[in-house]
């Protein structure tokens, strides 16, 4: 039993059977973090299977589970070696009067198979919700997804409210769909536009790293 | 005869109905008795053929489907409750359901009637740009679709402003949009001599109140015209749009389902892709009494259809459809190439045929993978029609499509990923006028002439 059989139970979605493995690694004397790194790899390549359509959504979210519950089962070992590292915490959502949301589900699935926690708000949801959640989970991260020319100013509502609370400074806005852009990003000051679900944990990552 | 009169039955059980947590309903629910589904009929993809010839596959996909819809259900996102239907009530409907309708008015009003695979009448032609446009193009771009020879319906363009002010959803602006949009078709189709002309209509109204506003006898949404109520991907819908279908119903106009199962998304691959689409047309029927289902399944990260996977998805889903009920269905066609380009015009021709050989009638062309303001024309969609046309009236096979669309993907397939947007509306038409440019009127000629080269038969 090795770390590449738990890379395979994680990436055929198979929970149980990898849960079941890590505790066994773990106990016989497995670096927690060198199972971290594995796992890392692992998603990677799932991701970019998923990427080229090569496996589809069911499969990249079993695997995501997967990879859920061998994370459960480190904890408390990774505790030991000085805790495990959440890249970010974001609130995820598509804005009101939206109801295309398999865009924000993909996005979601990338940055939670990247080591993101992440807080699905749904869709249709109101720009006040947005921030009432993110104040409530601690979030770094608020994501607003947008599918129309028609409810793009609502992305821009997120950002006024944050202003008028004074808190614009605690979250990174992270906007996306198909009709946003850079320059909308840049018009309602948005800290960051992703044009795909692919590109956004590096730019989220680096957002936090300037 | 709709199957309006279950209204009030079905709508209950979005009230009564077993309780379920959205997040369980599709991967818990959904996908896996999709992946059981496809594995007990053992419907299997080919790339080799991406318009096959399977009967008994298509009356598997077919049965898969029914199954798909009884066993899973319709979940209402509002209520999270699942609303079920039993195989009586499938046959109920699908018997009571006519395989004809005169949609239109007047002069204008055209037999709309179910096909067959390899069926010899034409397909039923709409066409729809299926993009925003800018306003100052809003009435020139009606104008231009409506000048189109084989055109039996148009859906105009979605306006993105009224009057210089950004659409709000759900907003006033949202309701203003919504009336000028059908006052600019009807003026449109008014000016041009064909007053009748059957409108699928109005793509601006996000929302049922905007619907709701433009039903109107003299000005507005006529009886003799549609209006489309949308599925949340994959067998979900909200209230917002249950009282679209109410109302249509009860004003008295054509209802159409509009569903786009996604490749790669939670149906998975072209087996899934196929089943559920089959499957959504007995949900038009049964839950939404749609006339008509306006089907458009897409690529996950194209946002297209023209590639094999999607290809032979719509060609068994068309089979099993005209196989095994007498329903109207149209085949949406996206692209992943934009306006004068050849690829688009080599995109929308294997789309129009694969489908009609297979049963479909034709809706053409969202182009550009459906996603940038004013880049679809009416040129796309006239070539498509008219290879719909020329398959239909040849008597072309299923395997005499097969090795025409093999031909022409050879020419675009591996230029998918990174297609030519092209040129946006006003650049490639002349927009007083509302007719295309020489040059791009040159260019689809060119691909004509390529395609019946390969074989097809243009009638004009
Ligand atoms: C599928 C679809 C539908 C489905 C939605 C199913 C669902 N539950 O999601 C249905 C049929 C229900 C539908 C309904 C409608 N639709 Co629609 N729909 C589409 C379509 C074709 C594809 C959207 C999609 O799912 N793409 C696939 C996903 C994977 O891509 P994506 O969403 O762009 O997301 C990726 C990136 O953008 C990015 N991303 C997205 N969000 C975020 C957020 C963050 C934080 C980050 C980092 C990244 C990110 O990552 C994702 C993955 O790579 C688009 C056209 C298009 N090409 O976008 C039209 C489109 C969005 N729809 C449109 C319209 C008009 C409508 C309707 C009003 C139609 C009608 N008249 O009834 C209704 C609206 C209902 C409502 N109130 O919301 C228009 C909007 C026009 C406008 N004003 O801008 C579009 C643009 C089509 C068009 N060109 O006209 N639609």
């Amino acid at each position: 039993m090795s770390l590449e059989e738990l890379s395979k139970f994680v990436e055929d979605g198979e929970t149980e059977d990898a849960q079941a493995l890590a505790e066994k690694l773990l106990k016989d004397g497995v670096n927690p973090l060198e199972m971290i790194a594995e796992m890392t790899r692992t998603m990677a390549r799932v991701g970019d299977l998923f990427s080229k359509l090569e496996i589809f959504l069911p499969e990249i979210m079993l695997a995501g589970e997967a990879l859920s519950g061998v994370v459960e089962v480190m904890a408390p070992y990774l505790e030991e070696v000085g805790g495990q590292e959440v890249k970010g915490k974001i609130v995820i959502g598509v804005v009101k009067g939206d109801l295309h949301e398999i865009g924000k589900n993909i996005v979601k699935l990338i940055l939670e198979t990247n080591g993101f926690e992440v807080k699905d708000l749904g869709y249709n949801v109101d720009p006040l919700t947005f921030i009432k959640e993110a104040e409530a989970m601690g979030a770094d991260f608020i994501g607003a997804s947008s599918l129309m020319t028609t409810t793009m100013p609502r992305q821009k509502e997120i950002i006024e409210i944050l202003n008028a609370k004074g808190i614009r400074d605690q979250y990174k806005v992270v906007i996306g769909g198909a009709p946003t852009s850079q320059m909308w990003a840049d018009q309602i000051g948005a800290d960051l536009y992703c044009k795909d679900a692919k590109s956004a944990p590096e730019l989220l990552t680096n957002l936090t790293q300037r | 005869m709709t199957t309006a009169y279950r209204h009030w039955e079905i709508l209950e059980r979005s009230q009564t109905g077993p309780f379920m947590d959205e997040d369980d309903f599709l991967p818990k629910h959904f996908t896996p008795t999709l992946k059981k589904l496809i594995k007990k009929y053992d419907i299997k993809y080919d790339p080799e053929n991406p318009c096959p010839t399977d009967d008994a596959m298509a009356d598997r996909i077919w049965q898969a489907a029914w199954e798909l819809f009884r066993d899973v259900g319709y979940y209402n996102t509002d209520s999270h409750r699942l609303i079920q239907v039993t195989d009586e009530e499938i046959r109920e409907a699908l018997y009571m359901a006519h395989d004809q309708y005169w949609v239109g008015a007047g002069k204008d009003a055209v037999l709309w009637k179910h096909r067959q695979i390899e069926d010899m009448d034409p397909p039923f032609c709409i066409m729809s740009p299926d993009i925003t446009c800018d306003e100052q193009y809003h009435q020139s771009i009606c104008m231009a679709y409506l000048k189109e020879p084989l055109l039996d319906g148009i859906c105009g363009p979605i306006l993105e402003k009224t009057f210089g002010h950004l659409i709000e959803s759900s907003g006033p602006s949202e309701i203003s949009g919504c009336i000028q949009h059908i006052t600019n078709q009807k003026l449109a189709a008014r000016l041009l001599g064909r007053p009748g002309t059957f409108m699928v209509a109005v793509g601006t109204a996000e929302h049922d109140s905007g619907q709701i506003a433009v039903s109107d006898q003299e000005w507005g949404v006529q009886k003799s015209d549609a209006r489309l109520v949308g599925s949340l991907t994959e067998f979900k819908t909200a209230d917002t749009l249950l009282n679209r279908s109410l109302h249509y119903a009860q004003y008295g106009c054509f209802t159409g389902n509009l569903t786009g199962a996604i490749y790669g998304g939670w149906c998975g691959g072209s087996e899934g892709t196929a089943v559920t689409t089959v499957a959504y047309s007995l949900i038009g029927l049964v839950i939404h009494g749609a006339v008509f289902n306006q089907h458009f399944p897409f690529h996950l990260n194209y946002g297209s259809n023209t590639t094999r996977e999607l290809l032979w998805s719509i060609a068994m889903a068309g089979q099993a459809l005209a196989r095994n009920s007498r329903l109207l269905h149209t085949s949406n066609g996206f692209a992943n190439a934009g306006p004068m380009t050849e690829m688009l015009f080599r995109e929308t021709a294997v789309h129009a045929m694969v489908s009609t050989v297979t049963g479909w009638h034709l809706w053409e062309m969202a182009s550009t993978r459906n996603k940038y303001k004013n880049r679809a024309t009416p040129l796309e969609a006239r070539i498509g029609m008219e290879v719909g046309h020329a398959v239909a009236r040849q008597g072309l096979s299923r395997a005499e499509v097969n090795d025409i669309s093999k031909k022409l993907l050879a020419k675009y397939e591996d230029q998918a990923a990174d297609a030519p947007i092209g040129c946006e509306y006003h650049e490639c038409y002349d927009v007083a006028k509302a007719v295309p440019t020489q040059e791009h009127y040159d260019m689809y000629r060119r691909v004509k002439d390529e395609i019946a080269d390969m074989g097809i038969e243009f009638p004009f």
